[in-house]
């Protein structure tokens, strides 16, 4: 087969889109990327060396272990869920079909997200550095370990590359990557209950980082040669899979619509789903019975949210009120693994007109699922915390139970919010100008939090908890709870939203 | 009860200058069916989007078994549209959709027929898909299987052979004829004349429906 070369076409098409752009259009653009770089660097550089290179390493052998497969794991993942390899949707779908070069069509795609991982590689290495090493370390040390932390990343890419290309084995690595990511979790939390000593010690000298990193270098300059050579053995369907990612990421960045993102995410998710059809359980209200088996059918993420669980005891350091904010959001977060439903509904009433229940039956029975979650979730991690004597004694298992209206009431809230409103004010500040739509949009469900605060000043304060509190708060999140349905929800109408 | 199924007098719709709708009069007597047909964007949808209170008639009655049409419970506990498409559950199976949807109505999933149902629409084979997954023929076979499987007194389907193969055609009008026979009533917009015949329903013309001739 003959092939177009590619060089000639590109370039037309860069010309081409050029002459629409206004002059310097470009420059502009490169100029007001590390315009914004250096203002928001500048501005939150204290901020940024907690996070990167904090005064003295803090961090314990066992976390700084920990460190690796999380960042490096997380990494993995979040390249396999963009492709790796992705085109722009219209070289998609004009490009990719024509007769032209898929390597050369494809390598300044791998060339990019290559630069990309290793970016991002080497800032974790500098972070597990700066929070492990002693700062005897020479600068030498520091870029050499740094260097080979990227060579790590680009590694990590021509695996995922791999992975897009190949066959099962490539989900099989992703739950061993996930498992991975989950020990290196637990290690964190681990090391945050026990008294571990920050052990600043036995970094390899120069010498020995040399030779390790100049083979790995070798290693992965070989290996990304071989992925250069077999680019062009991507499977179609793959690069279009990727680039419809792409393509959505940029959607929800311009439209400033997350909910592009997700409800893709979710699409594919049920899409490559084998499922098979059971009875909907009998003694329960026929809503919650399906909420029922959406949940039991997404058990990786119950499993995660048991494990996200001890999450809160990383916070033990920080200031109390803190744990209780993530204690909020986590009841929010579990409690929305069942609102795919609800917001089904929302964003089309059709299959409710067609069920012909009320909006105020159908949303009391939505409630139940996601109230469970969240007590559960929120009864367990407050559990654990006061079982590690992180919190004054007290039946703080019993305040996690009772935040559960307010985790339903939340991600209920959140999972009928719909689209951002984009016509709304924006707001003038002495930064620039903040559309406010998004900002709208973001707090619909965690506004529904506030109910939680007498939980919130209970973890707050420190003391020890009452069973006034717990009832106190049970109160407050039933009576929210109803007045959120009496408000948005009539016995006369079968729509979630009031209409016209 | 003796109200028409729909009633509706003098209606008048037009999206911006453009009148769709002029002075537009229809009668469903209960228990009978009546087809309307026409070409395109002549206003067949519109006409039935207004009568199954989706669409609010610029001018004009338009009264369903006696009564306003709206979004209340009791009235989508009677009435039935296909007029506009589904977004469907996550998650949920083509056999679990039809079951849901009995369940809702207090059907014994087990009485309801939901597996006879999904054969006669050629949808057995697929009962563990989910609906996004199907092509758009089985899905909107699959929204039909539905439609028929829950109790209901008035049908509003929007032109239902619409990508059906011949012999899905002649089930469909089969099974419209049974619902007719029952004692429901059947409101539809359809191209096809053959298949308006079949369905035994009372075919007319959006122009015969107008009181002033295009």
């Amino acid at each position: 087969m003959t092939a177009v070369p590619l060089t000639p076409v590109r370039r037309w098409i860069l010309r081409t889109q050029s002459a629409h752009r206004e002059r310097g259009a470009t420059a502009g653009n490169i100029y007001f990327t590390v315009l914004f770089i250096a203002v928001v660097g500048g501005m939150l550089h204290k901020q940024l060396a907690v996070v990167f290179w904090p005064t003295h390493p803090n961090a314990s052998r066992l976390a700084a272990a920990s460190l690796v497969p999380i960042l490096f794991g997380l990494l993995y993942l979040a390249l396999r869920r963009f492709g790796p390899l992705a085109l722009s949707r219209p070289a998609a779908a004009w490009l990719l079909p024509a007769p032209v070069s898929r390597r050369a069509l494809l390598l300044p795609s791998l060339r990019l997200t290559a630069i990309v991982a290793a970016i991002i590689g080497a800032l974790a290495g500098i972070a597990i550095v700066g929070h492990g090493a002693p700062r005897t370390l020479d600068g030498s040390e520091v870029a050499l370990l740094a260097s080979g932390a990227g060579l790590v990343g680009i590694a990590l890419l021509l695996v995922a590359l791999a992975a897009q290309a190949g066959g099962r084995w490539g989900d099989r690595l992703d739950a061993v990557v996930s498992l991975l990511l989950a020990a290196g979790l637990a290690g964190l939390v681990a090391d945050a209950t026990g008294n571990h000593p920050v052990a600043a010690t036995g970094w390899p000298s120069a010498g020995t980082l040399v030779p390790l990193v100049g083979a790995v270098a070798l290693v992965v300059a070989l290996l990304f040669a071989l992925a250069v050579r077999g680019l062009a053995r991507t499977p179609n369907e793959r690069i279009l899979e990727a680039a419809k990612t792409a393509g959505t990421l940029f959607d929800s960045a311009f439209g400033m619509e997350p909910s592009f993102l997700t409800d893709m995410i979710e699409r594919r998710y049920w899409a490559h789903r084998k499922l098979r059809s059971v009875r909907l359980p009998d003694r329960l209200p026929v809503l919650v019975g399906q909420d029922l088996l959406l949940v039991a059918r997404r058990r990786r993420r119950l499993l995660w949210l048991l494990l996200a669980a001890a999450l809160p005891v990383l916070l033990t350091e920080a200031p109390h009120w803190l744990i209780g904010l993530a204690i909020l959001v986590g009841a929010l977060l579990s409690a929305s693994t069942a609102g795919g439903n609800v917001k089904t509904d929302a964003g089309n009433p059709v299959l409710l007109r067609l069920l012909g229940l009320t909006s105020r039956d159908a949303i009391l029975q939505r409630m139940w699922v996601p109230g469970a979650l969240a007590a559960l979730w929120s009864a367990l991690a407050l559990g654990l915390l006061s079982a590690l004597d992180d919190l004054p004694p007290g039946p703080w298992w019993a305040l996690g139970l009772v935040l559960s209206p307010v985790g339903a009431v939340a991600a209920v809230r959140r999972a009928r919010v719909g689209f951002v409103r984009n016509e709304l004010l924006p707001l003038d500040t002495p930064m620039g100008t903040v559309s406010t739509g998004p900002l709208v949009n973001a707090l619909v469900g965690p506004d529904a939090l506030l109910l939680g605060i007498p939980a919130l000043v209970a973890i707050a304060q420190h003391n020890e908890l009452s069973w006034l509190t717990v009832l106190v708060q049970a109160t407050v999140g039933v009576l929210g709870a109803r007045a959120y349905v009496a408000g948005t929800t009539a016995t006369d109408r079968v729509e979630l939203h009031a209409t016209r | 009860m003796d109200h028409p199924a729909v009633e509706a007098t003098g209606l008048h719709v037009s999206y911006g200058s453009t009148p769709v709708l002029v002075d537009v009069s229809l009668t469903v007597p209960a228990g009978s069916g009546v087809c309307v047909t026409g070409e395109n964007g002549i206003g067949k949808s519109t006409l039935l989007r207004c009568v199954s209170s989706l669409q609010q008639p610029d001018d004009g009655e338009i009264l369903v078994f006696g009564g306003t049409p709206g979004a209340t419970p009791e009235f989508w506990r009677a009435v039935v549209t296909t007029v506009e498409p589904p977004t469907w559950y996550p998650g949920l199976t083509v056999r679990e959709h039809a079951e849901l949807v009995c369940r809702a109505h207090g059907q014994d999933p087990s009485d309801a027929g939901i597996d006879e149902a999904l054969e006669r629409f050629g949808l057995a084979g697929h009962a563990d898909a989910i609906p996004p997954s199907l092509s758009s023929g089985q899905k909107q076979r699959l929204t039909l299987a539905v439609a028929l499987l829950r109790p209901s007194s008035l049908l509003i389907l929007d032109e239902p052979e619409q990508r059906l193969d011949p012999e899905g055609r002649a089930e469909v009008a089969a099974l419209l004829v049974q619902y007719v026979a029952d004692g429901g009533s059947l409101l539809m917009a359809s191209h096809d004349e053959a298949f308006a015949e079949a369905s035994g329903a009372e075919v007319t013309t959006m122009e015969s429906l107008s009181a002033v001739a295009p």
